[in-house]
């Protein structure tokens, strides 16, 4: 048991310098570093985005979208964090910049309020699994929370911070999206 | 009727997410195109935009700032706060225009060129409403907001098309 988990050690620590290595030359212009970093986690930014705004070919736009301002921002890494807490907080923050710029004038200043899909979207996704399914077509307001909270593991009172709503607001919204999808699972 | 959902069960179904997901097409190409586009405009863009927009907006803001929440005394200093909003937005306009060229409206998808003729229409209202009634703040935030946003869509006029790959 011990001599297995000192060998998956060894894989992870030798996967964690490669990468390491991969940030450094790509910190240093080198784009061959930097697809194999956006190979090692476009899958994860993908999933990211394509939970948090329901949507396929916005989800690859942002996803894009996501690796270019981190090739921008890539000096600013001083691995403080892991990368990929760093990456997954720049391509947070790039979906919901996304969200805001795709709402018109009318929508944001009233506020018209959101509601669930009548269908389950993602259908031409190979592969997404129904709860995938049920969670694109939750109302967007409780998806973002929803996703942020349950999935990506952020706190209420951060997920408050970056939708510029009320902590409270987040947490009602996160109980409708779990209501929402306990029924539904429930009439599967 | 099937048996509800427990809290337990919807956990399990939260934890059974995959984490990756892999998009149906090849976004590496756009991303490249991207990144050497950003690499050709990144120095003109950065010397000659960034310092006066910069320097526009924080003395705009700082100014705004005081306007709304320095106590109104007559009616002379909130009408400057709604010039300093315009200014603010003119001032940021003409910036981009000094560094860009003038921007081609036709340009845009035809859904922008539409918000962008919304919006034009909501800062015209919004200033006659102001004339009537200039010591609301929510008319004055407004406006401002308007403002950023006809300026966040002029600023799209000059964004890369890698999107679109």
């Amino acid at each position: 048991m011990s001599r297995q988990s000192s060998v998956i050690n060894a894989e992870d620590v030798f996967a964690n310098k490669q990468e390491q290595e991969w940030i450094a030359n790509a910190k240093q212009g080198d784009r061959s570093a930097f697809n194999h970093l956006y190979t090692l986690h476009i899958g994860r930014v993908y999933a990211l985005c394509l939970r948090m705004l329901s949507n396929k070919e916005q989800a690859e736009d942002v996803s894009q979208e996501v690796f270019v301002q981190v090739w921008l921002k890539l000096e600013k890494f001083r691995g403080e964090s892991k990368f990929s807490t760093w990456l997954h907080s720049v391509a947070t923050n790039t979906v919901l910049s996304h969200i805001r710029k795709q709402k018109n004038w009318v929508q944001k200043v009233f506020s018209i309020e959101d509601k669930p899909l009548a269908e389950p979207v993602g259908n031409e996704i190979q592969d997404l699994s129904d709860m995938d399914k049920h969670i694109m077509r939750l109302p967007e307001k409780a998806r973002l929370v929803f996703v942020l909270f349950a999935v990506e593991g952020y706190r209420h009172e951060e997920i408050a911070a970056k939708l510029n709503i009320a902590v409270g607001s987040s947490k009602s919204q996160f109980h409708r999206a779990r209501n929402l999808l306990k029924e539904w699972l429930q009439h599967e | 009727m099937n048996k509800p959902i427990t809290d337990q069960q919807l956990q399990q179904q939260i934890d059974g997410l995959q984490q990756d997901i892999q998009p149906s097409r090849d976004l590496w190409a756009g991303i490249e195109l991207a990144i050497e586009h950003q690499h050709q405009s990144a120095e003109p863009k950065k010397t000659t935009f960034a310092p006066y927009a910069w320097a526009a907006s924080v003395m705009a803001a700082v100014l705004l700032t005081w306007m709304v929440n320095k106590p109104m005394q007559n009616q002379q200093i909130q009408l400057t706060a709604v010039e300093v909003i315009k200014q603010q937005y003119q001032t940021e306009k003409n910036t981009m225009l000094v560094s860009f060229g003038k921007p081609d409206i036709s340009k845009l998808p035809e859904k922008m060129q539409k918000q962008f003729t919304e919006l034009q229409s909501a800062r015209e209202s919004l200033l006659m409403a102001l004339e009537d009634d200039p010591e609301n703040p929510d008319l004055l935030n407004l406006l401002k907001w308007t403002q950023s946003q006809e300026l966040s869509l002029l600023e799209q006029l000059y964004s890369p098309k890698w999107q679109t790959i």
